[in-house]
């Protein structure tokens, strides 16, 4: 009886955590099984008839790698954009000034937008006949075109996608960083002032280093969400002009959904996550060191 | 609370619960009936009185609604086809017909067709349209409607201007100098579609064809789209934007709905367009008097021959139904005389019926004979498995063009070598 309890109690904690598990299987696990199996199986086949033609083709297909290479610049540059403003906006708010909590919460609303209206809500902003952008510009800079357009300008297209995303996306990183800062111990900044360390010195030598860990993971968590960005990207420009905006997302979207070709689709897919993975290892070793 | 009670009360509560779920087991099968136009005025007039009808006549059926967005109406059909959870009657344009065919998702309607009385049930359609519905030797729809394409033009700027409404530009010589006169400081001449969206083919298309192009050889197995032929008419559509500017900025953010709402606001004085385009700008904006302010008339003749491009649209059964003979019987009463003809009514759609389309409402009304005529001069892009991933090139080359990315012959160039990896299978 008593080595029974001991069983029950050793092994309760199963039980609590088999709901969750199921359901990770549910809709992580098994999509992930039916997505490889997908990426192998050939065109329009079904059972275990298995290939990697799809793999050798994404290797060839120039668009995959543009596209690659467009997404990793879109996320490159809306991590150094997440990071500037949401350190910015943390060193801010971690000063005790007047309506502290006010501008606290009015930093986050763009968090709180999903990724399609903040995208359609920049499409109209930036529209170059009813949009509110040119007419702004126009009240500093009269001689500015007021017709100019934007997102169909192929200088401009993928800069614009992008403001919109470090618009929508710099929260997440500006509220870490202000958990980070608040976590720092002041009496640091005291006695680095007492002795004489200016505002530059005290950020360079106690503000960073004592941020660093977070950095790393908001960047990290950062990454993984700009990766995957789709639903901004299609209500902007939906890729173009062109395939100037088309990020690794969206094509495997219109690939599945519009081509019809499930299998490449899933090739390309399987591809992108295992991109991610390899990319989010620092975080992970940290993490695991963390522990 | 004593012993006893507890006993009925948890009673009373077994059977409470037992009853509210035996009620829907005896309640009425519903039909989820798909469509985009739910979210439309005013096709979701016509749609309710569709649905509000048949619910009434039919007290064991219940058509629910079920609303898609144009523009990923494929995509959630094909997710909810793969969970087997398709919507039991859905609404397509023609061109996914065969690919969603072929992945096993329609519902084959020979057999119900040949309990309603087979060719004889059949004849009462548009016989060109009915061909679509076709995929190896069975029929998977109805046409419900054919929609070819037009011109809307705007009287009033017309007028202005000095041009006669009643002589529209019939060449592409005069619709460059209408529109050349027609753009002024706050309006332009013309709206054109730029989007990623497949309402562009059907305003680009009658310039590729007029000017004698295909977009594959007559085999069907390479493109044909390095043609002198094909390029004269994809030049003149994006030159329309980048060298006669007679086309409003942005055009590449410029999908169907924009450019109705820039003819709407009478930014734009003509536009290409479907035959129920007048009633959505009615819609869009109440206070323009359309009948009196718009008018129909073809689309300009090309070079080399009259052609213009056309809508088809088609509403199929899931092969995943729960209820094949219930989605049937909505499915005829939605094909019905009486629905298709309020359907032109209340949304201008010209129904592939022919009693309807031949009927004196159509016939007699100012903007559906002008489209209906034009049905004659009507052509449809290929229709190949291959055609999304090359109408993606030709889009990708059209948007390369308009933005100046690329010259509008390096453009169609790469689009016609991405249509022939595609049509060789790589």
């Amino acid at each position: 009886m008593r080595s029974g309890h001991a069983w029950h109690d050793r092994h309760l904690g199963y039980f609590f955590v088999l709901p969750a598990t199921l359901m990770l299987a549910a809709v992580l696990i098994f999509p992930a099984f039916i997505t490889v199996k997908a990426s192998i199986t050939p065109e329009g086949g079904s059972g275990w008839n298995l290939t990697l033609v799809h793999y050798l083709k994404a290797f060839r297909d120039p668009v995959l790698w543009q596209t690659f290479k467009n997404t990793f610049a879109f996320v490159a540059w809306s991590l150094l954009g997440h990071f500037v403003l949401g350190l910015g906006l943390a060193l801010a708010l971690n000063q005790a000034l007047p309506g502290q909590t006010f501008f606290r919460l009015v930093t986050l609303i763009p968090w709180t937008i999903p990724d399609v209206v903040a995208g359609i809500l920049f499409r109209w902003v930036l529209n170059p006949i009813h949009g509110a952008m040119n007419p702004l510009i126009r009240l500093v800079f009269p001689s500015f075109p007021a017709e100019f357009q934007w997102l169909s300008n192929p200088t401009l297209a993928f800069p614009s996608v992008i403001v919109a995303n470090i618009w929508r996306g710099y929260p997440l990183v500006m509220v870490m960083l202000l958990a980070g800062l608040m976590a720092i111990p002041r009496e640091l900044y005291e006695a680095a002032a007492v002795d004489g360390a200016g505002k530059a010195r005290r950020f360079f030598h106690i503000t960073l280093p004592g941020l660093s860990t977070i950095i790393l993971i908001a960047l990290a968590l950062d990454m993984v969400w700009e990766f995957r960005r789709f639903a901004l990207v299609v209500a902007m420009t939906g890729g173009g002009p062109g395939t100037l905006t088309e990020v690794l997302s969206t094509l495997v979207y219109k690939t599945y959904f519009q081509f019809f070709t499930f299998e490449y689709a899933s090739a390309m897919a399987i591809l992108m996550s295992a991109v991610l993975f390899i990319l989010s290892l620092p975080y992970i070793i940290l993490v695991g060191r963390e522990q | 609370m004593p012993r006893g009670s507890r006993k009925w009360v948890v009673g009373a509560l077994f059977i409470g619960f037992a009853i509210v779920l035996a009620v829907p087991a005896a309640a009425q099968v519903k039909i989820r009936f798909q469509t985009w136009h739910w979210g439309e005025k005013p096709w979701v007039n016509a749609l309710d009185a569709f649905k509000d009808d048949f619910n009434k006549a039919n007290p064991g059926i219940e058509v629910v609604r079920d609303e898609s967005r144009y523009a990923d109406k494929e995509t959630v059909y094909t997710a909810t086809s793969q969970a087997k959870a398709a919507a039991d009657i859905a609404h397509f344009q023609h061109r996914p017909i065969p690919m969603f065919a072929e992945r096993g998702y329609l519902l084959a309607l020979d057999p119900f067709i040949e309990k309603e009385g087979g060719q004889k049930f059949l004849a009462q359609y548009d016989q060109a349209a009915l061909e679509i519905c076709k995929y190896k030797g069975k029929i998977y729809c109805l046409p419900d409607f054919v929609n070819p394409m037009g011109m809307l033009i705007n009287m009033a700027h017309y007028k202005e201007v000095g041009l006669d409404p009643a002589k529209p530009p019939a060449t592409w010589d005069q619709l460059v100098e209408y529109a050349k006169k027609l753009t002024t400081g706050s309006r332009y001449g013309i709206g054109l579609i730029g989007a990623r969206q497949e309402g562009l083919f059907m305003r680009l298309n009658p310039f590729i064809w007029g000017a004698g192009g295909e977009y594959l050889t007559p085999d069907g197995k390479r493109s044909a789209m390095d043609t002198p032929e094909f390029l004269e008419g994809f030049k003149f559509y994006v030159e329309l934007f980048t060298k006669y500017k007679v086309v409003p900025p942005g055009v590449i953010e410029q999908g169907a709905q924009e450019v109705r709402t820039q003819v709407a606001h009478e930014k734009v004085s003509m536009n290409i367009s479907v035959p129920q385009a007048w009633k959505i700008v009615q819609a869009i904006n109440p206070n323009m008097k359309v009948p009196e302010t718009l008018t129909a008339v073809p689309v300009p003749a090309g070079p080399k021959k009259k052609v213009t491009a056309a809508e088809y649209g088609m509403r199929v059964i899931s092969a995943y139904t729960k209820n094949p003979e219930a989605a049937w019987k909505v499915y005829k009463y939605w094909y019905s005389h009486d629905i298709q003809l309020r359907n032109f009514q209340i949304a201008a759609v010209l129904s592939a019926r022919l009693d309807v389309k031949n009927g004196p409402e159509m016939q007699n009304d100012k903007f559906a004979k002008v489209y209906s005529a034009q049905a004659q001069y009507a052509k449809l892009e290929p229709r190949i498995p291959e055609w999304p991933k090359i109408g993606d090139a030709v889009i990708t080359a059209v948007q390369e063009a308009f933005s100046g990315v690329k010259t509008p012959e390096q453009a169609l160039k790469d689009a016609h070598a991405s249509a022939n990896r595609t049509l060789s299978g790589q």
